[in-house]
């Protein structure tokens, strides 16, 4: 399925900025079963420089200088991606998820295979998972018993906190510690995702964060509006042998062919869709706007 | 020598019991010492006391300190040096030397390593542990590439002498290491105090090491490489070794800069000069890599330069050392770094390391966790000061909490075999006494190898006992000697090849920070200054009043001390609230005194002295004599028990003569061409606007002939100008002359008109002010204020208007010209410092569907 994407971030300055620098996390991945078609980013005022590389967890940043006087940034990345979620596995046996055991991955993640050796960086803290409490260990060992399959675990971990979590936009916000969002059970897709993780973790399990958009459908007869989607974020755990498997506790779903990726990293801090510095006397405040839709609905 | 015999050692065999450096286990002396012993003894215990002092004085007196950060003392801490330096052999220390190198080669290899291919990891020799769970191991740095042939540059080993008797590797810095200007500084100041500790001891001097370093700065430029610009960027003032970073930057001839001093544009990074950007080509920095780059790395920091790491990424610049250098710094290398040797080198070890266990191994943790008494744990990253934990000392409890902690997070704990450091002679008391000690040395790089210092900064335990040594907890340092058998030459050549050092010639090229900090240095030695004698000229006029009771002269102190509360503007004063007038010491001790009070005295002082103290590089020694002397009468008179007007008054009488001391020195020991164009500017301005308040306060109201006449007279003695006056007019106090000679003489020093031409002129050769290209805002404003002040007619300026009984046309025109000084300082500022916009953080949104 082949998906048109925008993404405008826009940013209104109280008192002008006079110089800006920004870091872009937008571009989306590029791999089987999810190649991306056609990538631009829009920026407005026009950039006194521009530059793209690879970042340590194979990201696209992008980073990029405002040198005039401006009192808006306006940022849009349009992307088109083809997503086939069986082609991305076509060669892996899924059956082998049932055979690798909670114990088994611990024992098997000692070895020294590249993969392993990248995968054991997502067992240990990271920036905003850096105190993994009791009661999260405690909630994650509910699901994590040594014979269980991991896959297994981590599944009834997504279904798990898709229940006793509640969905309430505005209750959290960047720097609120993820031990209030245990605490009160309510925030958004990226604090489900940094709890999954830190209860992975709590197990001694890799898990990393996926930054990224899902199609939202509109009610049935009614016309899809644009710019209501909005980025999304959801967690994916590291099966020795098999390799990383998504899922999504905000809607309690394996993500697939509605789930589009842009950035993995050990968490939020890794992949901001965009941040920066700027210099001015006076206030930001941001918007953002996402559009997705099938490529062929939009011709 | 039988060492029984001499007093200085009365006390050195009590409880020995680690290995000397100076005794045999027999209790002979070693060979090395032998000479120095004999120059010690020949100098003698009472000599030895009276040198030490001065050595302490002399310390002092070069404003050699170190800041504890939260010392209750305040800032500026004292460096402690002990005058018997620490020997070591050439023959013994060549193999150190080799080690040292063979160990900053082999760090350098890991760091290229870490940031790049990361073979160590995927061949089993480290644990990946020991890298990602170091909060030093920065993955933005990730595959940068540099032009340097090494990618360490500068490392620094802390040595200590194990059981064994050789010489051990205690702590790798890697990062931003401290302590080269101090022991720089150790070695001028004790063969400066004491030469004759050197007779017949042939010392090997660091002066190849430091041309050595100067060449590297220099060399690391990734392109300009003819004449690259090299800054030293350092926190700042209240960074613990700022001593150093202005030392350094005097040293080596390269400007001393803060974060906010440079900028990055297209991924090049400049230097905000006076004269707008000049391009930067090598940074030294002394900021700790999360600090650098509040784009990338830590976003709430101040202290870096925002896009830094691009820049770096880009090869515009040189970043000595390289930013994520700080994974290095990491003791859960060492059970590795054997293999890591024989992997990278082919090697043994040359330097034995303390044994440690690394808690992110199975085994090792269970053993660790079973022996935890005999060991010293540390984290693998110390990034924020955290303690080590010595766990002989800890209760049950606190080993529990430590165990626990340890079995949360395995890989970042190490646990270190305690070791006995080896003990060397200190002098203390007037006897020699054994104390531990820790040497840190420097390697730094030269073409395919490291130079290493011969020698380096020695820091001693501060009590007999304790295990932990280091200047953060105060203690003591002391010169470190590299003797030879060989004649050394004697000269300490310290003038670089001149063709490397090409840096600041005139005023264009001031760093921003250096200019804007002699501005205020200017305002506010000026505010201190006319604070002092005015609060002064009040306090006198209440000492007479204590003997004369006319009735002007007390209406005449009200009105004087109201006017302290305009002048100072520190509301509500005398003016609105009618009480303090009836106590007016007990307002005026705590407008001395009281410095979060804004325009007291004491803040403003407070504020002269970050400024200057933020200029230190540019200071001469005297003035950091005077600056002593005035910061010592401040704490007497804060540590009176009770003011009087006389005390209050003697304090005045003796600080003013500093400040103005102080002024002199400013004047004769920085050139213009270094900012001090800037520091007249601030100067200038601040008279200029205190005398308007001054004329503001007391002379507006009209008021009749005997108080007047007290007025015009205290106003003269706050201005130091009635003996002029009296010279030039040989009258009665009149007001016409008092505007005269204070407003409008043209040739009087202290006059309004007189500072405006002044200001003009100083403006005038501001950069960018004297080209053809019209004039700038600061240069209209102060010609349209000199222009004001000028035309004016005397009569004019005296009508008295009937109805409020003020001289409203002079309020009209001194309010004009305040205006315009005020307007004058923000065009100044915003021309030239460019600070005026704060950095800050995009604010972000949460993904939130």
């Amino acid at each position: 399925m082949v998906f048109n994407i925008s993404h405008t971030t826009t940013y209104k300055y109280e008192n002008g900025v006079s110089y800006c620098q920004n870091l872009a996390t937008l571009k989306p991945k590029d791999f089987k079963g999810h190649s991306l078609l056609d990538y631009t980013l829009e920026i407005s005022p026009k950039p006194a420089d521009f530059s793209e590389r690879i970042d340590f967890f194979g990201n696209t940043i992008t980073h990029f200088s405002i040198g005039q006087l401006h009192d808006e940034l306006k940022v849009t990345a349009r992307s088109k991606v083809d997503r086939n979620f069986d082609l991305q596995f076509e060669d892996i046996d899924l059956s082998s998820r049932k055979i690798i055991t909670v114990d088994l991955a611990k024992r098997l993640l000692r070895g020294i295979e590249p993969e392993l050796i990248d995968a054991r960086q997502y067992t240990l803290k990271s920036p905003l998972i850096s105190e993994i409490s009791t009661d999260i260990r405690a909630y994650a060992k509910v699901s994590f018993k040594p014979n269980r399959p991991l896959y297994d675990a981590a599944l009834e971990l997504m279904q798990r906190i898709y229940t006793d979590f509640d969905f309430v936009s505005g209750f959290t916000n960047i720097s609120t510690p993820l031990q209030d969002v245990m605490n009160e059970k309510k925030g958004v897709c990226q604090d489900f995702a940094q709890i999954a993780i830190a209860c992975v973790r709590a197990m001694g399990l890799p898990a990393r964060y996926v930054s990224g958009y899902i199609e939202t459908l509109p009610p049935p007869g009614k016309e899809k509006l644009v710019g209501t989607d909005a980025s999304h974020a959801w967690f994916s755990v590291f099966i020795p042998t098999l390799g990383w498997f998504d899922f999504d506790p905000t809607n309690n779903q394996i993500p697939k062919n509605q789930h589009l990726i842009v950035a993995h990293g050990r968490d939020y801090y890794d992949v901001p869709p965009l941040k920066g510095i700027i210099y001015t006397t006076g206030k930001n405040d941001m918007d953002v706007a996402v559009d997705i839709r099938p490529a062929d609905v939009n011709k | 020598m039988d060492t029984k015999e001499h007093t200085i050692f009365q006390n050195y065999f009590k409880d020995f019991n680690n290995y000397d450096e100076l005794l045999n286990v027999n209790l002979s002396t070693k060979d090395d010492w032998k000479v120095l012993l004999t120059n010690l003894t020949k100098i003698g215990s009472k000599a030895l006391t009276t040198k030490q002092a001065d050595l302490d004085w002399l310390l002092s007196e070069n404003g050699v300190t170190y800041n504890v950060y939260n010392d209750p003392k305040g800032l500026n801490r004292p460096w402690n040096l002990n005058i018997v330096p620490f020997i070591i052999h050439q023959k013994e220390w060549k193999t150190v030397e080799q080690g040292i190198t063979q160990r900053a080669e082999l760090l350098n290899l890991i760091l290229k390593d870490l940031y790049g291919k990361r073979e160590l990891l995927k061949q089993g020799i480290l644990p990946p542990e020991v890298v990602y769970a170091h909060r030093g191991f920065l993955r933005a740095c990730d595959n940068i590439q540099y032009k340097t042939a090494k990618q360490l540059l500068i490392y620094a080993a802390d040595l200590a002498r194990g059981p064994d008797g050789r010489m051990w590797v205690v702590n790798d810095r890697s990062q931003a290491p401290s302590g080269m200007g101090y022991a720089l500084e150790n070695r001028f100041s004790t063969s400066k105090i004491l030469p004759e500790l050197y007779s017949n001891i042939n010392v090997i001097h660091p002066s190849v090491f430091f041309n050595d370093f100067n060449q590297l700065l220099f060399n690391a430029a990734p392109s300009n490489k003819d004449n690259p610009t090299v800054v030293i960027l350092t926190p700042g003032p209240h960074n613990e070794t700022f001593f150093e970073h202005s030392y350094l930057s005097s040293l080596l001839g390269y400007p001393l800069v803060k974060g906010n001093d440079l900028v990055v544009r297209n991924s090049k990074v400049w230097l905000k000069s006076l004269n707008g950007l000049r391009q930067v080509d090598v940074i030294l920095r002394r900021v700790d890599d999360i600090f650098v780059d509040p784009l990338e790395l830590r976003e709430d920091s101040y202290l870096g330069v925002a896009g830094l790491l691009e820049a770096v990424r880009m090869q515009n610049v040189t970043v000595v050392n390289p930013i994520g250098s700080g994974v290095l710094e990491n003791p859960g290398l060492i059970p590795f770094m054997k293999n890591i040797c024989k992997y990278f080198l082919n090697e043994d070890l040359i330097l034995p390391q303390i044994a440690s266990w690394w808690c992110g191994q199975e085994k090792e943790r269970h053993y660790v966790i079973n022996n935890m008494k005999s060991f010293v744990v540390k984290r693998i990253d110390r990034l924020h000061r955290e303690s080590l934990f010595f766990c002989e000392f800890l209760s049950e409890q606190e080993l529990k909490t430590l165990k626990l902690k340890i079995l949360a997070n395995p890989y970042q704990y190490v646990a270190q075999e305690k070791i006995y450091f080896s003990t060397a002679p200190n002098f203390v008391n007037g006897a020699l006494e054994p104390r531990k000690i820790v040497s840190r040395t420097f390697a730094i790089a030269k073409n395919d190898s490291y130079s290493v210092m011969p020698g380096g900064l020695v820091r001693v335990a501060a009590e007999r006992e304790k295990l932990i040594v280091s200047n953060q907890r105060g203690g003591t340092s002391k010169d470190f000697w590299i003797i030879s058998d060989d004649d050394q030459h004697n000269i300490q050549l310290y003038a670089w090849n001149k063709t490397i050092s090409n840096y600041t010639s005139n005023i264009n090229d001031v760093p921003s920070y250096t200019a804007e900090n002699l501005f205020w240095s200017g305002r506010y030695l000026g505010r201190t200054m006319l604070t002092a004698r005015y609060l002064r000229m009040v306090l006198n006029q209440m000492a007479n009043v204590q003997y004369n009771i006319r009735k002007s002269e007390s209406e005449s102190l009200t009105l004087l001390f109201k006017s302290i509360t305009a002048i100072t503007s520190t509301y509500p004063g005398f003016i609105e609230d009618e009480d303090t007038l009836k106590q007016p010491l007990k307002e005026i001790q705590n407008l001395v005194l009281d410095d979060t009070r804004i325009g007291s005295f004491a803040q403003t002082l407070m504020s002269f002295n970050n400024s200057y103290y933020s200029l230190r590089n540019l200071w001469s020694k005297d003035m950091w004599r005077v600056s002593d002397d005035i910061q010592r009468l401040w704490s007497n008179l804060k540590d009176d028990e009770q003011y009087t007007v006389q005390s209050l008054i003697k304090f005045f009488d003796k600080i003013i003569t500093r400040l103005i001391a102080f002024m002199a020195l400013t004047e004769e020991s920085i050139l213009v061409k270094q900012g001090l164009l800037l520091y007249f500017i601030g100067l200038q301005l601040e008279q200029a606007t205190i005398t308007i308040s001054k004329f503001r306060a007391l002379i507006i109201v009209k008021h009749d002939e005997e108080l007047e006449y007290e007025i015009l007279e205290a106003l003269l003695a706050s201005h130091e100008s009635l003996n002029i006056y009296r010279y030039s007019y040989q009258s009665y106090l009149s007001i016409e002359n008092v505007i005269n000679l204070l407003l409008l003489d043209k040739d009087y020093a202290r006059s309004l008109t007189y500072q405006i031409h002044r200001l003009k002129k100083d403006i005038d050769q501001l950069p960018n002010n004297t080209s053809n290209l019209g004039r700038s805002a600061s240069q209209k404003q102060i010609s349209l204020a000199l222009q004001k002040i000028e035309n004016i007619d005397l009569n004019f300026l005296l009508k008295v208007d009937q109805a409020s009984n003020m001289y409203l046309n002079l309020e009209k025109l001194l309010a004009d010209l305040s205006e315009l000084l005020f307007d004058i300082s923000s065009s100044i500022a915003n021309t030239y410092f460019n600070h005026s916009y704060q950095q800050k953080q995009l604010v972000n949104r949460k993904a939130s569907n």
